[in-house]
């Protein structure tokens, strides 16, 4: 049967009490990766070893991280480091933990990518709503400047880095990495035309690595152990290990790091089995973005699932049981993107929000038959047209929803109800936060209906 | 710049203004922070504190509305002391999120977006909290509720309500909207002030930031004059 691996996870599941304090990382080999990459490997090496291993990016798209390190010009300075700490895909949660119970993986972490790349100074944007882990990473930050970890001369040597850290304040489209930037920049949050591609025109138009909060906190333990090692666990292609977001109707929701290629079956075993005994209607496999499966028969490594239709994504796996009503589910997905569109392509920002509209009137038992094809035909409409993948994520989303329970739908236009209205309780769409932040992007978060001919009414306009 | 011209920002957090513009090779980085620390004392984003932004960063105060106004965190309205974010994503609203939010909208009077009339409370329906193994899940000022029930819901409220401090449940005391908005305005602070260059730039002997490389960020043209009434 599989089980947990511990590598990332082996501090802050073993110390619980105190995983996250430079005591308790140093008692437990805390920075001695770091001190070997700096002191005795030359960046060329580092880069190679992580090659080497196969390590792939674990904030969605999976890309090797190795290589994309190589493409960062050697003769360029200043270039920069970013972690891209703005987790939000829903149904993820396991940077989160990494920061707020290891900080000093992370900064360890950043240390080798930073000397492996020629970084001088990295950059952690942390998710503006993640106030402990904020709080955890200041404090950690300091403590390895204080202790020579970080800034001039680190381990003795010629190598200076700073780390700054850096806090969002509320979209998820800043998860999106040419979008971070932007914010980063002290603009909106909106994601750039690539190429050029970061690791050549990244930050402030310099060449920069981003990365996520769980690949950097992988790469003390490769450097520690070699890749060799790292390839122990996994699968060909996808090596090592991976954390998983496991929530939903399970009996223990949580984050479980386990090898690659286990399936989702066996995972959802590793979390206790689903919660009442019910029986499993839907897994959504990696994070809202990806579509949805019906049983747990697949392994979950990058290939395998992109082989079934779907994909890994940031590895938030979350079940769902007999009773879920799936249209309010893809209501749900869809108001999720729609709210988070940034605003910049239309067939993303008008798309989602007309989703919403027809969904909703599926749901409340108003819609007609004809509203299920009118659904797929706005996904079609939204997929590929947009300059990032959040549009294409919220069409895939909507669509596995519609094409794999139509049935449901269906019976939501024939009945003229919610078939788990009796068990749920009718369904209340919520106005989202943005609506209490400074202003919308799309016309329909602030409550305005939207008529193309007039635009935004003259009242909304004056209100600054 | 003379001192005055500032409505917001002014003495010490102008002092913490500049410590923030400081962390960043430049400045214009600092938009967010500073528009938090803005929140932090007008307990919203108000006009003359972007004015004040705009003054500390070279920019008008409409680049800076232009970035302000993307984000959720800041409050184009006064907040109540105490925000409530109820998670409404998927696992939450599939494990009773509707219900700890329509708990929230009874015991408070208000529904998600509003604000008790006391100034105490504002509620909203938040998008994932990523804390997704506590569904359902829910943040006061950005502190984590897990596994909440609507009972549970306000009865946390409730003893704000009545003065009580409150911890999350990772034992993290719930701060006021004020207080919380100064911590992320400053966030990374206490960071950059242990390290020793830092301090050497404090103090006047900083080394030059690096370029932008040439041709990122087109120049803003046309009149930047600005329309403020402070005289000059």
């Amino acid at each position: 049967m599989a089980a947990e691996v511990r590598m990332v996870h082996e501090r802050l599941r073993s110390f619980p009490d105190d995983s996250w304090t430079l005591d308790r990382a140093l008692a437990d080999g805390g920075y001695d990766a770091a001190r070997t990459a700096v002191t005795s490997m030359s960046p060329d090496e580092v880069v190679e070893l992580v090659k080497n291993a196969g390590l792939r990016g674990k904030g969605g798209a999976g890309f090797p991280t190795g290589t994309k390190w190589s493409f960062v010009p050697k003769d360029v300075f200043p270039k920069y480091v970013v972690i891209n700490h703005d987790e939000g895909e829903p149904g993820t949660f396991k940077d989160r933990e990494l920061a707020e119970l290891d900080p000093h993986q992370l900064i360890e972490g950043i240390i080798i990518a930073s000397w492996a790349v020629g970084a001088e100074k990295a950059f952690i944007y942390c998710r503006g709503e993640f106030a402990l882990g904020s709080r955890r990473m200041d404090a950690a930050i300091a403590e390895a400047y204080a202790n020579g970890f970080l800034g001039r001369g680190i381990f003795g040597t010629k190598f200076d880095l700073d780390v700054v850290l850096h806090r969002g304040a509320g979209a998820y489209i800043c998860g999106e990495e040419s979008a971070l930037l932007d914010s980063l920049e002290g603009f909106r949050g909106q994601p750039r035309l690539k190429p050029p591609f970061p690791a050549i025109k990244g930050l402030y138009g310099r060449p920069t690595v981003i990365n996520n909060t769980e690949t950097i906190s992988t790469l003390p333990h490769i450097v520690a152990n070699g890749a060799e090692w790292f390839r122990g666990w996994g699968t060909e292609k996808s090596p090592g290990t991976k954390i998983f977001s496991v929530s939903g109707h399970v009996n223990a929701p949580g984050n479980y790091e386990v090898p690659y290629g286990i399936t989702l079956d066996e995972l959802l075993e590793i979390a206790g089995g689903m919660k009442d005994g019910k029986r499993l209607k839907a897994i959504i496999p990696g994070g809202a973005s990806a579509p949805l499966l019906t049983h747990g028969d697949y392994a979950l490594d990058f290939e395998s699932l992109k082989e079934a239709g779907t994909m890994l994504g940031s590895g938030a796996v979350v079940y769902m049981d007999e009773t879920t009503c799936m249209v309010r589910n893809a209501l749900v997905t869809t108001e999720f993107f729609a709210h988070e569109s940034c605003g910049k392509c239309t067939p993303c920002r008008e798309g989602t929000w007309w989703a919403v509209k027809v969904l909703e009137r599926v749901e409340h038992g108003d819609g007609r038959q004809e509203d299920l094809d009118l659904l797929l035909d706005i996904a079609n409409g939204i997929d590929g047209r947009s300059f990032c993948p959040l549009g294409d994520a919220a069409s895939w989303a909507l669509r596995s929803n519609v094409k794999l329970f139509r049935d449901e739908f269906e019976r939501h236009v024939g009945d003229g109800r919610c078939p788990y209205e009796e068990e749920h309780g009718a369904h209340k769409e919520l106005v989202g936060a943005r609506s209490t932040g400074m202003t919308a992007t799309g016309l329909g978060e602030a409550g305005i209906t939207p008529q193309p001919s007039e635009g935004i009414d003259a009242d909304q306009r004056g209100e600054w | 710049m003379k001192a005055e011209a500032f409505d917001v920002l002014t003495g010490e957090n102008l002092e913490t203004a500049r410590r923030i513009i400081a962390k960043y090779p430049h400045k214009r980085s600092a938009a967010l922070p500073l528009l938090f620390l803005v929140q932090s004392v007008e307990g919203h984003v108000t006009e003359s504190g972007m004015k004040d932004v705009a003054k500390l960063l070279d920019l008008t105060p409409a680049e800076v509305l232009a970035t302000g106004s993307f984000y959720t965190m800041l409050k184009k309205r006064p907040q109540g002391d105490y925000l409530v974010s109820v998670c409404r994503n998927i696992s939450c609203t599939h494990l009773g999120a509707r219900r700890v939010v329509a708990a929230l909208e009874d015991a408070l009077g208000v529904g998600p977006g509003e604000t008790t009339p006391d100034g105490r409370f504002s509620l909203e329906a938040a998008e994932c909290l990523a804390t997704c193994d506590g569904a359902p899940s829910m943040q006061i000022n950005y502190e984590d509720f897990y596994r909440v029930t609507p009972e549970g819901a306000v009865e946390v409220v409730e003893r704000l309500r009545r003065g009580e401090e409150v911890k999350s449940t990772r034992g993290e005391v719930v701060k006021t909207a004020k207080e919380i908005a100064r911590e992320t305005a400053t966030a990374g602070l206490a960071a950059a002030l242990a390290k020793p260059s830092e301090k050497a730039r404090l103090a006047g002997g900083e080394t030059p930031p690096p370029d932008m490389a040439p041709g990122h960020r087109p120049k803003v043209t046309g009149d930047t004059e600005r329309g403020d009434t402070d005289g000059g």
